[in-house]
């Protein structure tokens, strides 16, 4: 009877227990439930919000279309070339939200990007001869790439003015390589990447002797040279591999846009030129400008490389060391078929190969049309030697009409082309200002226009310069903005207009105004191809990407002095640094390792030292290694830069410099 | 099926059949002989020590931490020889209310854990397998122990670190102690807590021990040997039973 009792008891205890905590929710959590739910029904609410605001029926679908409401996500990322800013914009689609600003070329000081960390390593690396270099003229980003379509892990950019590409990593956003061009002035046709990103292509745009030596503008025809460099990635290790680039010499025409071959023309590459002239200007002589003087020929060339086999023969050894850089020079690449032009009419400018490989799109700025190079005629013309001349350099030139398989008529000043999913092709038109749809695959179809404000220069699409394109947006990236935006006085912003491309006929569905620059090529990638990391490892260097041998570790901090060298190992988390205060002589070089041992999303701390040119941004587990001379005797405080916690504005402390004996 | 459930779904039976089983048994005197009831029983007790190891290896609570800037929430949880989630970020932020690191509770405990759980299970194994009439009550009283055991501990430290808060702490709030079950508040944070997996394994092994005993009480009460076996039940005894003098 007992034992009945005891069990019956303990099952109606178990049943309790049971029944308490079942009926224990989580409130937090019920609550986010509710939450959730909003009311529908608003169609009335709508109407009067359109009168109100002088909304049309298009503004709505417009609004609907781009809208991302708080804690909804983008649907693909943009990577803009951030133009005279020298880094990269991230903007998200549709709702062209600005995400971020990647220091790339230039200081970035929210992202302590060149301001006494590890980054000066990198802006260092990228200095080209003596001088240091801290800004740039940023042009054409390009995501690397898997057998012709992004793989969102890398994005290399270049640096029109002083000759330079970068490679930006994706896993943190941030830029771990500025590679410097020994042997051209300047660059415009980069940064494009192979297929499977073997190589990244830089190509010089104007002229000078290779190496930048001196030489008189009178030897211009003689001395002055183009040059395409291969940039040989790594990655494995995510960078450029200089040692195992190579180069082409060109002639000294005005090299301009560039682009890598795929699928049917993967191994090859297309660089359009103007001023096959040769034009130098001499203004003050009376002579006529470049822009006159390299505007004279009815056609300039289009260069047709093979890269493939370039790179046996400098593999064979068939090149010239200039600058430390292995160069195939023209007297070999002619003759071996593995440099050859075409002519392109008038001021040619925009080179793009086709999703499948078979064509290159060249507009002109001076023409009317764009051209379809068809890649198979070329590749015979090549194999057979069927030439209708060479170049003053040797360089032979495939006849135009044998070349092409076709022109369509598109409007006044067409530029750049980029592709939709079924044939379907979009043309930045500047002067019109406007986008041209056309088909590269039927070309009667009619070209249908789409007015934009104003003065369009590049234009990107979705994954649109991929083996796939996705045909949902393009995005015009217009010069000038006048009356779109609230007036900021003489220096306008850009307009970026997003573009919707899925119904038959183009819609404008909003405009972004870029304040920070003049933006030229972006692209646009699948949100879900980008992972990137949300904390670091602890103790990252963020320029390896490794752990770094001299992070700080909690318990562990320390000043060392050594002579006149003081290396302080020292901690930040919320809300206090370890050692927070540092005293030294007056000269000392001094070394601090600061390491985050925050682990948690978003918590992010700064340091500086205040007077000293000193700001680093502390990612969660990032460690920065921060070196300079303390030749400013006197009391400096240092601080927690970004706000991290309610006692942030306590995360303080002194460094401290006494002056020498005098 | 386990041998538990066949047995509860047979219900007065069990009784029917030890009471009709007897006979054969005494008839079979001097042969040792297998008895059948010990099957229900040591399956009880099997499941129970079975339950009970399982428990070690599983988490036991679960404290959800919810603030503005933690959409996610933060998670605690405690396993009976450790805890996880995310321990740093809690151990941070506590800092600011002088609490201590969560690593310095119950290191004992944790530490013996192991050798707790194993001697739980040797009580519970010996006690089914030798305890007669009289100590059949305390078959269950190790299992039992284990789980209330373990609440008590964890409410003794939930305690101690709500009370022994720095007083130079930058943000000094008065004692108190975190809630244990369901819903509390601590400054921003709504926190939620509730047993997991390990716990209800533990409880579930406390049914099961509870259920051994009442078996063993239904053997004893239509034994031969009632009130003769004391201590030790020849019956219930994974040895070979001898023949009663």
């Amino acid at each position: 009877m007992r034992a009945r009792t005891i069990l019956g008891s303990s099952l109606l205890a178990a049943g309790l227990a049971a029944t308490i905590f079942a009926g224990c929710e989580n409130k937090h959590e019920a609550k986010q439930d509710t939450q959730a739910t909003g009311s529908l029904g608003a169609s009335a609410s709508i109407v009067e919000l359109m009168k109100a605001r002088g909304l049309s029926e298009a503004d709505v679908e417009g609004a609907l279309k781009t809208y991302v409401p708080s804690g909804k996500m983008d649907e693909y990322y943009i990577f803009a070339s951030g133009g005279q800013s020298g880094n990269v914009d991230v903007i998200g689609v549709p709702s062209m939200r600005l995400l971020k600003v990647i220091g790339v070329f230039t200081p970035e000081s929210w992202q302590g990007w060149g301001f006494g960390g590890d980054s000066d390593k990198v802006l260092e690396g990228g200095n080209q001869g003596t001088h240091k270099i801290r800004w740039a003229d940023m042009h054409h980003p390009n995501l690397s790439e898997t057998k012709g379509d992004y793989d969102g892990k890398f994005l290399f950019v270049n640096d029109k003015a002083n000759a330079r590409v970068a490679v930006v990593d994706l896993a943190d956003f941030s830029t771990k390589q500025i590679v410097p061009n020994p042997l051209a002035a300047s660059d415009h046709g980069g940064a494009f990447v192979t297929p499977d990103t073997d190589y990244v292509i830089e190509t010089s745009q104007y002229p000078a002797p290779l190496g930048r030596d001196y030489a008189p503008l009178s030897q211009y025809k003689e001395k002055y040279r183009g040059v395409a460099i291969f940039w040989k990635f790594d990655r494995s290790k995510g960078r450029i591999d200089p040692a195992k680039s190579w180069a082409m010499e060109l002639p000294p025409y005005t090299q301009d846009l560039a682009d890598a071959g795929k699928v049917d023309s993967d191994g090859w590459a297309f660089i359009n030129s103007f001023n096959t002239e040769m034009a130098i200007g001499g203004t003050l002589d009376g002579k006529p400008p470049i822009e006159s003087g390299a505007s004279q020929n009815d056609m300039d060339f289009l260069h047709v490389i093979n890269w493939k086999k370039a790179e046996e023969l400098v593999n064979a050894g068939k090149t010239k060391t200039i600058a430390g850089m292995r160069v195939l020079m023209m007297d070999v690449s002619g003759p071996e078929g593995v440099l050859s032009l075409v002519g392109e009419p008038k001021s040619p400018h925009g080179c793009d190969v086709t999703p499948d490989g078979k064509s290159v799109i060249v507009g002109g700025k001076l023409d009317t049309h764009t051209t379809i190079y068809d890649f198979a005629k070329m590749k015979t013309l090549i194999g057979e030697k069927k030439f209708e001349g060479k170049d003053p350099y040797g360089i032979p030139i495939m006849a135009f009409k044998e070349a092409i398989s076709g022109q369509v008529e598109i409007g006044l000043g067409p530029l750049h082309t980029v592709f939709g999913d079924h044939g379907d092709a979009y043309t930045s038109v500047f002067i019109e200002s406007v986008v041209a749809k056309w088909s590269y695959k039927d070309f009667k179809k009619p070209v249908e226009k789409l007015k934009v404000q104003y003065n369009i220069g590049h234009i990107l699409a979705a994954e649109g310069d991929t083996v796939s394109p996705d045909g949902k947006y393009v995005v015009a990236m217009n010069k000038m903005s006048m009356d779109r935006f609230l007036p900021v006085g003489p220096l306008y912003p850009q307009n970026f207009q997003l573009i919707d491309i899925t119904g038959d006929k183009m819609r404008k569905l909003s405009d972004m105004p870029l304040g920070n620059a003049e933006p030229h090529y972006s692209q646009m990638i699948k949100a879900d191809k980008i992972k990137p990391v949300k904390v670091y490892k602890p103790g990252t260097n963020a320029i390896t990407m490794e752990q770094d041998p001299l992070r700080a570790e909690g318990g562990k901090e320390r000043i060392v002095r050594n002579g006149t060298k003081v290396e302080v190992f020292m901690t930040a988390i919320r809300s206090h640094f370890t050692p927070d205060q540092i005293e030294v002589d007056e000269g000392d070089d001094v070394t601090i390792h600061v390491t985050s041992l925050e682990s948690a999303e978003d918590q992010t701390h700064g340091f500086t030292i205040d007077m000293y040119n000193i700001n680093v941004s502390l990612e969660a587990g990032k460690n920065e290694n921060i070196s300079f001379k303390a030749d400013m005797p006197g009391t400096y405080p240092m601080y927690c830069t970004e706000f991290c916690s309610a006692l942030h504005l306590e995360m303080a402390g002194y460094f401290l410099v006494k002056p020498k004996r005098k | 099926m386990t041998d538990a459930a066949k047995t509860r779904r047979a219900g007065g039976h069990v009784h029917l059949a030890i009471v009709e089983a007897e006979p054969a048994a005494v008839a079979s005197a001097g042969k040792p002989a297998w008895d059948w009831a010990r099957g229900p029983v040591l399956g009880a007790g099997a499941a129970s020590v079975g339950l009970f190891v399982a428990s070690f290896f599983a988490p036991w609570w679960k404290f959800s931490l919810y603030a503005p800037q933690y959409p996610k929430g933060l998670t605690l949880v405690i396993s009976l020889t450790g805890m996880g989630g995310d321990v740093q970020e809690i151990d941070l932020l506590n800092h600011y209310i002088g609490m201590k690191h969560l690593a310095g509770a119950a290191p004992v405990e944790r530490h013996l854990a192991g050798y707790g759980v194993a001697l739980i299970a040797v009580l519970t194994v010996v006690l089914l397998a030798v305890a007669g009439k009289k100590l059949n009550k305390l078959v269950a009283l190790p299992a039992i122990g284990f789980p209330v055991g373990f609440l008590a501990d964890s409410f003794y430290w939930l305690y101690t670190f709500g009370h022994q808060l720095d007083p130079k702490a930058p943000l000094r709030i008065g004692a108190f102690t975190p809630e244990m079950f369901g819903n509390g508040q601590i400054g921003q944070f709504e926190t939620f807590a509730s047993p997991s997996a390990g716990f209800w394994l533990a409880i579930a092994g406390v049914g099961f021990a509870l259920l051994a005993t009442f078996l063993r009480s239904r053997v004893c009460a239509h034994c031969a040997h009632a009130g003769t076996c004391a201590a030790v039940c020849p019956r219930l005894m994974v040895l070979p039973e001898r023949k009663p003098s």
